[in-house]
């Protein structure tokens, strides 16, 4: 099996988890989804698919085409988990269809919100090359099929709230010290006058889990795939250097040394273990990586593992649905098996 | 229906989310879904763009939109603003009127920055990339990154000539 992703660590690990592109893209002469049919959903995926195989680049070979009424719920959930779908692309999967290339980096949901959104993810910080990637994707399959644009509105959109570039840049962030600092909602209130949002990725407001951030730019229209990326790369870059001195002050007392040391404790040991509990411990044993208390700096093996720990996910490894105590019990022994070499 | 957080207001948003492996659905009032965090990546915007649109017609319809329909999908203005969702491609030229308004509030301008396709026309193109690398090159030199810089500069002119003969 590929190498997926996740599994490689990237530019800025100890702060930044992943980094994704996603462009919003509708074809010419259909109407957008909400009033196209599904046969013409149907051509629509077809159409794309064929764009894929027939291009020369080297990308075809790897993507794999599903038709989303053939998952099955516990299926298209474990794909939502991982970030590869939205949950409305999920729930309803009539008329859906999916690309996905074998590392899991790219995801071309069709039939979403929009005929198509290409969506590129990669670990740690590294917009730019996830962009030059959805870019490429972009240009062959605009080559192919044609896409709805305006020169005055730019690719235009179901939702006018992604016209223009039809990009969402978004990072993953974990701020762990930033969120203890109680520093989370001032930032996210700037963020908004600048028109980005910073919200949690796991949970809500003030039940965020994990300590896992996600940090996007809001405005499509008016300001170019460049910029907008600069400015979230900008934002970013103070966001690191403020969460990596605020832990590693964190880190010289003696209650978060605890923490963490306990948390790398129970995940060695546990026999029961939820997904809540799974993930603080996770976000505590990473505090540790980033600040030299735990020795391994391998945060891939984190990111791996809070995929591999989410409950659809679990039971679609299991090929098996699992009553809550069943998955607690196979999170622990997984997460014993995994951690045991690093601490 | 009332939101089922505050139990208070009406309920304008419909929210699915993924909570121990299962698809939850919610409805939520305004307040609470942006309380929540519901504004971004992967959620729908409708209730956003329903309470514009909604801001937007306070005075009530203008006579011209409600009997309008587009050309090619059908859509009127009125189905447009109660879906949330523009109907097709040719919906933004027939209303565009209507619809900037509420792009602006949204967005803060109604001008595209940024790629255009090729099948734009690569003149388009051109001109739109000779900015963004412009752009590019006034941010190295402020940097002082003079390699960058001069290594744009040759692009640019290489562009300009293309746009010439072109």
């Amino acid at each position: 099996m590929a190498e997926k992703w996740y599994e490689r660590s990237g530019e800025h690990g100890s702060v930044v988890i992943s980094s994704r592109i996603r462009l919003a893209r509708n074809l010419k002469s259909y109407p957008f989804p909400n009033r196209a049919s599904l046969e013409q959903k149907r051509e629509i995926a077809l159409r794309v698919k064929k764009a894929i195989e027939e291009s020369n680049s080297t990308l075809a070979g790897s993507f794999s085409f599903i038709s989303m009424e053939e998952l099955t719920q516990l299926q298209a959930v474990s794909l939502v988990e991982k970030h590869l779908i939205s949950p409305e692309f999920a729930s309803d999967r009539k008329g859906r269809y999916l690309m996905l290339s074998e590392d899991e980096a790219i995801s071309i949901m069709i039939n979403e919100e929009d005929h198509i959104r290409i969506q590129v993810l990669g670990s740690g910080l590294s917009l730019n090359e996830l962009y030059n990637t959805a870019n490429n994707i972009d240009t062959l399959l605009d080559d192919a099929l044609g896409f709805a644009f305006n020169e005055k509105l730019g690719y235009l959109t179901q939702c006018p709230t992604n016209l223009g570039t039809g990009m969402r840049a978004s990072l993953m962030l974990h701020l762990p010290a930033t969120e203890k600092n109680r520093a989370i909602a001032r930032i996210a209130g700037n963020l908004s006058k600048l028109g980005m949002e910073l919200r949690g990725t796991f949970g809500e407001g003030s039940d965020v889990k994990g300590s896992l951030y996600q940090m996007s730019n809001q405005i499509t229209l008016g300001i170019s795939e460049h910029t907008a990326i600069e400015n979230l790369k900008n934002i970013a870059s103070q966001m690191i250097e403020q969460e990596e001195k605020s832990l590693e002050e964190l880190s010289k007392t003696l209650e978060m040394q605890d923490i963490i040391f306990r948390s790398a404790a129970v995940l060695k040991s546990a026999r029961l273990m939820t997904n809540d509990e799974a993930m603080k411990l996770l976000s505590n044993v990473r505090a540790g990586m980033v600040t030299g208390l735990i020795e391994s700096k391998d945060y891939s093996l984190l990111n791996r593992m809070s995929e591999q720990i989410q409950p659809a996910t679990l039971m679609t490894s299991n090929n098996r649905e699992m009553t809550p105590q069943e998955r607690d019990s196979a999170r622990a022994e997984l997460l014993r098996r995994e951690l045991k070499e690093l601490f | 229906m009332l939101c089922q957080s505050c139990k208070k207001n009406e309920a304008t948003t419909h929210i699915k989310r993924v909570v121990n492996g299962r698809i939850e659905e919610y409805d939520l009032c305004p307040e609470c879904a942006k309380k929540m965090g519901y504004t971004s990546l992967f959620s729908n915007f409708e209730s956003e763009w329903n309470s514009l649109l909604g801001s937007f017609f306070g005075g009530g319809l203008p006579s011209r939109t409600s009997a309008t329909r587009c050309k090619s999908c059908g859509a009127s203005f009125s189905e447009i603003a109660k879906r949330g969702m523009v109907g097709c491609p040719d919906c933004y030229e027939t209303f565009y009127e209507e619809l900037l308004p509420s792009i602006k509030k949204i967005h803060g301008n109604t001008r595209h920055n940024g790629k255009f396709p090729s099948s734009s026309g690569r003149q388009l193109a051109i001109v739109n990339e000779l900015e963004s690398m412009q752009e590019q090159l006034n941010e190295a030199i402020a940097r002082q990154e003079f390699e960058k810089a001069a290594e744009l500069r040759d692009k640019i002119n290489e562009l300009k000539g293309e746009s010439k003969n072109g």
